[in-house]
């Protein structure tokens, strides 16, 4: 293990250390509390330093040797033809994003020891977004698509969390738990690539991914959309944009990092990442084009109408976004990484000053565009946010809710005669009545078809077993052995009378001549 | 390196078989000296057997740590030691569950002096089975670990211990009668007057296919006894309950595995009777996972559950072994490995808890999560574990059997998948009563695991779960060797 491998696992393993040291010191009572706080901070704030310093020396090889590009570590899994390498791809738009990264996840921090402080929950606050630090990274340093995900995983699990940071209230679970599932539709996609690349090109490594293989266009359409799906998901393109005004229900900190700097731009780095995909499937390059401008129309236009603060910079990150997707489209991707970096760090600052702006603002917020206002069409339809969110219920929540009570109508109907009432073995009248309980559920009438036919079979297998042991073997070896015992004593007892021995001499006798 | 003077897996079994001799002479009365003394030596045996693994080359094929001594030579038997990718795994599971089994040994409180010894004796034959390399060698250590199961079970076990101990040295000693068989006629085929495995496998190269099918039917009596197959496990249900536990950790820990590890021995032996025969193996190994599955889920007597699902999960091994490639041969081998860590840790807590309360039914437990947490915990890691869930290296196992199984047997891998669904029902139900639920009226407090029974059950669940997270050291030490084998496969 040289320094250049030790440093790149330090990267998302310090801080995926220090979520579990918190973790651990808080099951274990050593850190609670007020008192507690120094401590959390300290050890997130000092996993991170060091992840910099890692990343810093990263920096200097680089400018001195030039950049290491894939470092192979060892291998996560094998089997068969089947690989996923725990490799890292370290070029110049991972290592700049990574610089980025840590400097504003170190400020985002520094910052929350003092906006958290005192209140319940500091140290879940700080585990989480020690865990979103390690996914964050990893999505960056990824060598493959595989583990790309694992950390594409972190930072959704993370941003669940975070909205649902007060989970007291109601509101803040219902819109952590949407922007979650949301999430997941993007995850789907990402597995469909994965899955994809597997099977066609029996691997998930960038390089192979990358490399010209002369294959059909087909394969890498769909594959670059499955990726492309995941990607504008996390980046709230346009029809995915509803999840995230549903996301602010974080505290101010997780809003700045997870909205506003770093989570919404892994998808457009996960775009950046597949440029020698992308360049080779016009289509999508129309469609991401399209799905651009449409973003920016839909960010600027709510935009113009938000009455709070927050909210107003998440739709103009959608816009900023959408700038993004087009040049990415366009065939820009130099010019979107420019962007993508001074927009973070911009986007940061608004964020972390957005509460004070409460206090430096006396006068109630401009109100809309004079245009704007002459065209109620317009107006109405953005301050519905263009009823994403309702078409999304119309178009996925309903639907599902009717097949769900369809299904449940058949289960009532057709399944629960089949496999037995579920309900009748209550675990509370059952646990209670102990052996009692056993009986009923043999007998009881709910047991349904399968039920009773696995009981059928179990009564069989009893009976069969029953024969197998050889219980009474014994007695009956017993009175085999004596059985034999008998007859050959009796021979032994003819044998020794003289007229048995003499006709044995003469029949020797007669052998021997 | 200079290590490799010193590796040998002759000391490794004298190890075993003179802290066995010293025992002996240790004062009986003096029981907790003997105990300390057989916890030390168990531990230096695994602390031994682990320093294979510096020296093990994993792409080696073939024979490694070969040790040959003429024994008869008009016998043609020799003296033959070594070990490959398949037999190693199952040399350290040994040496780590006879340590775990002498650890969980605290209730045995009478005549400890011949307990530890006959624990010792039996690690030694244990560990010659896995590293014999001479059928006649293999079969003398095969009968030598029947004396003393014999004794543990028929002095320190339950109430119908006689009766147990009886049908197991029956069963196994008919079992053995064809074995022997098939290995004099295999030895007489081979014409080359020596029973070492590399040389009866060359001579049967060109063996007919029906007096392969012959020989290999012997075998295959001989040791589905002890793995068990279907109508050939009578013994173990009785045997795996009337015995101290500690003493089933070692049966369906590791007695069961010598059967699987006798059978791809077998195959290797003779791989067109094992290709002509591959349908029955997959049949027998169908019948035993949902035969066993299905009895494991009418018990409600704990020991007795964990003993039939100890039958459903020898079936999926014995349906990695049917598959004869090299992916249901990982899942085997990495299965045998599992089910071993697992059943060891059941067995090891429910005969803690039988130790601590005497009730053993399923029904009369209830909020251990309250009760006795660090008994919840583990108990909870080891039945998600016998289910299968991922995270688990039994999860790592059936999927390769799974997969494997798809390729060569497409769609009945539905009824290995019911055998899989009735298992994990009884497992939950399991976890459910136990775990969860109001504490039971009636059942008296009892103390939590200490401190050397916590070490043991950590060391067991976090094999488990690391391997089940990070599979490739496992798969790694088995690919030579299992790449071999499925070599010999190709028809």
């Amino acid at each position: 293990m040289n320094a250049l491998n030790v440093s790149l696992i330090a990267i998302p393993l310090l801080p995926l250390l220090a979520m579990l040291w918190i973790g651990l010191a808080v099951v274990l009572g050593k850190n609670q509390g007020d008192a507690g706080e120094k401590q959390t901070s300290r050890i997130a704030i000092g996993s991170m330093m060091l992840s910099a310093w890692a990343i810093l020396y990263l920096d200097y090889l680089s400018f001195t040797q030039g950049f290491p590009a894939t470092v192979q570590i060892g291998s996560w899994l094998e089997s068969g033809a089947y690989q996923i390498h725990l490799n890292f791809l370290i070029d110049g738009l991972s290592l700049t994003l990574l610089n980025l990264n840590a400097v504003i996840i170190l400020l985002v921090l520094w910052f929350s020891v003092n906006y958290l402080h005192r209140e319940p929950g500091f140290q879940r606050f700080f585990m989480v977004f020690c865990l979103f630090s390690s996914g964050i990274q990893l999505i960056v340093m990824a060598g493959n698509a595989a583990l790309l995900f694992i950390g594409w995983e972190f930072a959704g699990l993370s941003s669940y969390l975070l909205i649902g940071y007060r989970w007291q209230r109601d509101v803040a679970t219902q819109n952590a738990l949407r922007a979650f599932i949301t999430n997941r539709l993007g995850d789907a996609g990402l597995i469909f690539a994965l899955f994809f690349s597997f099977l066609w090109w029996g691997s998930t490594e960038w390089q192979v991914l990358f490399a010209d293989k002369g294959e059909s266009t087909l394969h890498i359409a769909l594959i670059s959309s499955g990726f492309v799906l995941a990607a504008l998901i996390k980046s709230a393109q346009f029809p995915f944009s509803a999840w995230i005004t549903r996301a602010l229900e974080g505290p101010t900190p997780s809003s700045a990092i997870f909205y506003g700097a770093l989570m919404v731009h892994a998808g457009i780095y996960l775009l950046l990442r597949l440029e020698p995909l992308i360049a080779q499937a016009e289509t999508l390059q129309i469609a991401l084009i399209l799905i651009g401008v449409l973003s920016i129309a839909y960010g600027y236009f709510a935009g113009l109408v938000q009455t709070d603060v927050k909210t107003a910079f998440i739709f103009s990150s959608i816009a900023q976004l959408g700038i993004m997707v087009v040049s990415i489209g366009l065939g820009w991707f130099e010019f979107a990484t420019l962007h993508l970096c001074i927009h973070a760090v911009w986007r940061t600052y608004q964020f972390l000053h957005a509460p004070s702006f409460l206090h430096q603002v006396t006068n109630s917020p401009r109100p809309a565009a004079q245009w704007l206002q002459k065209r109620p069409a317009l107006y109405i339809a953005a301050v519905q946010r263009f009823w994403l969110d309702s078409l999304g219920d119309h178009l996925l929540v309903k639907p599902f809710q009717k097949l769900a009570q369809d299904a449940r109508l058949f289960e009532e109907q057709v399944i629960i005669r089949i496999s037995g009432n579920p309900s009748s073995s209550h675990l509370l009248s059952r646990l209670n009545a102990g052996k009692e309980g056993l009986k009923q559920e043999y007998h009881s009438n709910d047991m349904g078809l399968l039920g009773r036919f696995m009981h059928m079979l179990g009564d069989l297998f009893e009976w069969i077993e029953q024969k197998l042991v050889m219980s009474d073997t014994q007695q009956r070896l017993q009175h085999n052995f004596k059985y034999i015992g008998d007859i050959l004593e009796n021979i032994e007892r003819r044998l020794a009378e003289p007229r048995y021995l003499m006709l044995i001499i003469v029949v020797s006798f007669v052998m021997v001549l | 390196m200079v290590l490799t003077n010193y590796l040998s897996l002759g000391v490794l079994l004298l190890l075993p078989f003179l802290s066995a001799v010293v025992i002996s002479f240790l004062p009986a009365q003096n029981s907790a000296l003997i105990r300390r003394f057989a916890i030390s030596a168990s531990t230096l045996v695994l602390a031994y057997a682990c320093l294979f693994f510096l020296e093990f080359d994993t792409s080696v094929s073939g024979l490694q740590f070969v040790e040959n001594h003429v024994w008869n030579s008009a016998q043609g038997s020799s003296l033959r030691f070594g070990i490959d990718g398949i037999a190693f795994p199952m040399l350290i599971l040994a040496a780590l569950l006879v340590w775990v089994t002498i650890l969980a040994s605290t209730q045995i409180k009478k005549q400890v002096k011949s307990y530890y010894l006959f624990i010792l004796l039996l690690e030694a034959a244990m560990l010659g089975v896995f590293s014999a390399q001479d059928w006649s060698l293999f079969y003398i250590f095969w009968e030598a670990t029947l004396i003393p199961l014999f004794f543990l079970i028929e002095r320190w076990g339950g109430a119908r211990r006689q009766l147990a101990a009886m049908n197991f040295v029956l069963y196994t000693m008919g079992g053995s009668v064809f074995m022997l068989i098939g290995l004099l006629v295999a030895f007489d085929s081979a014409g080359l007057h020596s029973f070492a495995f590399n040389d009866i496998r060359q001579g049967l190269q060109t063996l007919g296919e029906d007096k392969q099918i012959l020989i290999f039917l012997g075998l295959l009596i001989g040791f589905g006894v002890k793995m068990p197959i279907f109508p050939l496990h009578g013994w173990l249900p009785l045997a795996h309950v009337e015995a101290p536990a500690p003493v089933s950790i070692l049966l369906s820990g590791i007695l069961l595995k010598m059967g699987a590890y006798g059978l791809i021995r077998a195959a290797e032996m003779l791989p067109l009777a094992a290709l002509a025969l591959q349908s029955l193996l997959f049949a027998l190994a169908l019948i035993g996972l949902i035969y066993g599955s299905i009895l494991a889920w009418r018990q409600t007597e704990l020991k007795k559950m964990i003993a039939y699902s100890s039958i459903s999960h020898m079936g999926m091994v014995l349906l990695g072994i049917a598959g004869l490639n090299s992916i249901s041969m990982n899942g085997a081998l990495v299965q045998m490995f599992a089910h071993g860590l697992v059943a060891a840790a059941l067995f090891m807590l429910v005969g803690l808890l039988y130790a601590r309360t005497g009730n053993r039914y399923l029904y009369d437990y209830g909020g251990l999560i309250h009760s006795a947490p660090r008994f919840a915990l583990f108990l909870g890691l080891a039945l998600m574990a016998g289910l299968g869930m991922p995270g688990t290296v039994n999860f790592v196992a059936e999927l390769h059997v799974l997969l494997a199984s798809w390729q060569t047997w497409s769609v009945w891998v539905a009824v290995i998948a019911l055998g899989i669904m009735v298992n994990s029902i009884y497992h939950l139900r399991a976890m459910r009563y136990m775990l969860t639920g109001p504490k039971k009226t009636g059942a008296k407090p009892f103390a939590d695991l200490n401190r050397v029974e916590f070490l043991a059950a950590a060391v067991l669940m976090g094999l488990v779960l690391f391997l089940g997270v990070y599979p490739a050291p496992l798969l790694e030490l088995v690919s030579t060797a299992v790449a071999d084998f499925s070599a010999l496969m190709q028809p």
